[in-house]
């Protein structure tokens, strides 16, 4: 094969291998069992930064703020161990977790979920069958950061009893 | 080199251009022509496109909805450029709102969007969207992704009063009388204000 030749097949693998990869994403979405042990966050502040940085946006300090974006139909997610983000899209066979009280109601926890884990273009969707186990709140980062934002805890608390 | 061989050479040129450039689209820079508002956010790109509004359930599973779930389901953009699914994080307002109540109007139906993809890409892998204006494919007017607060509002009459909605919503309210505002109960509340206050 002479270099021109060569040249021409390097090119047409490339086109293929990038006609391919349009191809792959139009092919439906496959899901894997799982089972995933994780904290119950707020997706936006988390990924966003907006309130800081992602050890201040987890757990207590950030649970009244996770609520806030749950109530606002901001997507809730579960952070594995490993970092890993799955968002929520039905719970125990609710489906309407945008204005789930379900979903409210273990937020900040750290649970572990059975379901249908989806990948599509890099995110990670949960369809959580069950909650087989719970640990409840485990981190109790309010006594390193406060409240995040700090106007998530009343001001004059005491006085307001 | 012969005639033929220049030719040949720019054909294998040409086509290798080709394939890189769909490869480099496939990457992605949106943010011409962009209206949207800066945050300064996590690694925010300025990003304005057309997409189809989508149910992700219904997208991802196949289990659909009347209406997307008429609100109550969360709701993607299958862009049109690349048929990438992108997951809408929020709106355009300022106080906590997700971008429900602003795309379910176009439920299944083609729109151009402008708004801010967030998140660091290496740390997750993609970008999360902001969407800030949305309309239906082609039409000359943006409308402004910011019709949560309203609609809350209509939903819950009996919270009307002053202040942000977030400290009047009944189920926010529910679960702070219930665990405290950070979990743990009224006691930890009590224990935090006492060191801090």
């Amino acid at each position: 094969m002479n270099i021109y030749s060569r040249l021409f097949s390097i090119a047409a693998a490339s086109a293929f291998a990038c006609f391919t990869n349009v191809s792959l994403t139009l092919a439906a979405t496959e899901a894997k069992p799982v089972e995933i042990k994780g904290e119950i966050i707020d997706t936006w502040c988390y990924l966003s930064g907006v309130m800081g940085g992602q050890d201040a946006v987890i757990g207590t300090a950030h649970h009244t703020c996770a609520l806030w974006c749950a109530a606002g139909g901001i997507p809730v997610g579960v952070l594995d161990e490993d970092g890993q983000i799955y968002m929520v899209l039905k719970l125990k066979g609710e489906d309407a977790v945008a204005k789930s009280d379900n979903i409210m109601e273990i937020q900040s926890e750290v649970i572990t979920a059975k379901g249908m884990h989806y990948v599509r273009d890099g995110v990670n969707y949960l369809i959580v069958e069950d909650v087989i186990a719970s640990d409840g709140i485990t981190n109790f980062n309010h006594e390193d950061y406060g409240s995040v934002p700090p106007n998530s805890f009343p001001k004059n608390f005491l006085s307001k009893q | 080199m012969s005639i033929l061989k220049k030719i040949t050479f720019a054909s294998t040129s040409f086509l290798a251009g080709i394939a890189f450039s769909t490869s480099v689209s496939l990457a992605e820079d949106f943010s011409a022509g962009s209206k949207a508002k800066e945050f300064g956010l996590e690694e925010e790109v300025k990003s304005t496109f057309s997409a189809k509004v989508v149910d992700l359930l219904c997208e991802l599973t196949g289990d659909c909805a009347d209406n997307c779930g008429d609100g109550n389901r969360h709701m993607g953009l299958v862009r049109d450029a690349d048929n990438k699914l992108i997951t809408v994080l929020k709106n355009g307002q300022f106080s906590f709102n997700g971008p429900v109540e602003d795309l379910l109007p176009y439920c299944n139906k083609k729109v151009d969007v402008d708004g801010l993809m967030i998140g660091d890409p290496e740390e997750f892998g993609t970008q999360f969207y902001m969407v800030q204006l949305i309309k239906e494919e082609g039409a000359a007017d943006w409308n402004k992704a910011n019709k949560w607060t309203k609609a809350w509002a209509k939903q819950n009459p009996e919270a009307k009063g002053k202040g942000p909605w977030f400290r009047r919503d009944p189920r926010v309210i529910k679960q702070i009388e219930a665990n405290g505002y950070f979990g743990l109960g009224h006691e930890a509340d009590v224990k935090y204000a006492k060191e801090n206050q």
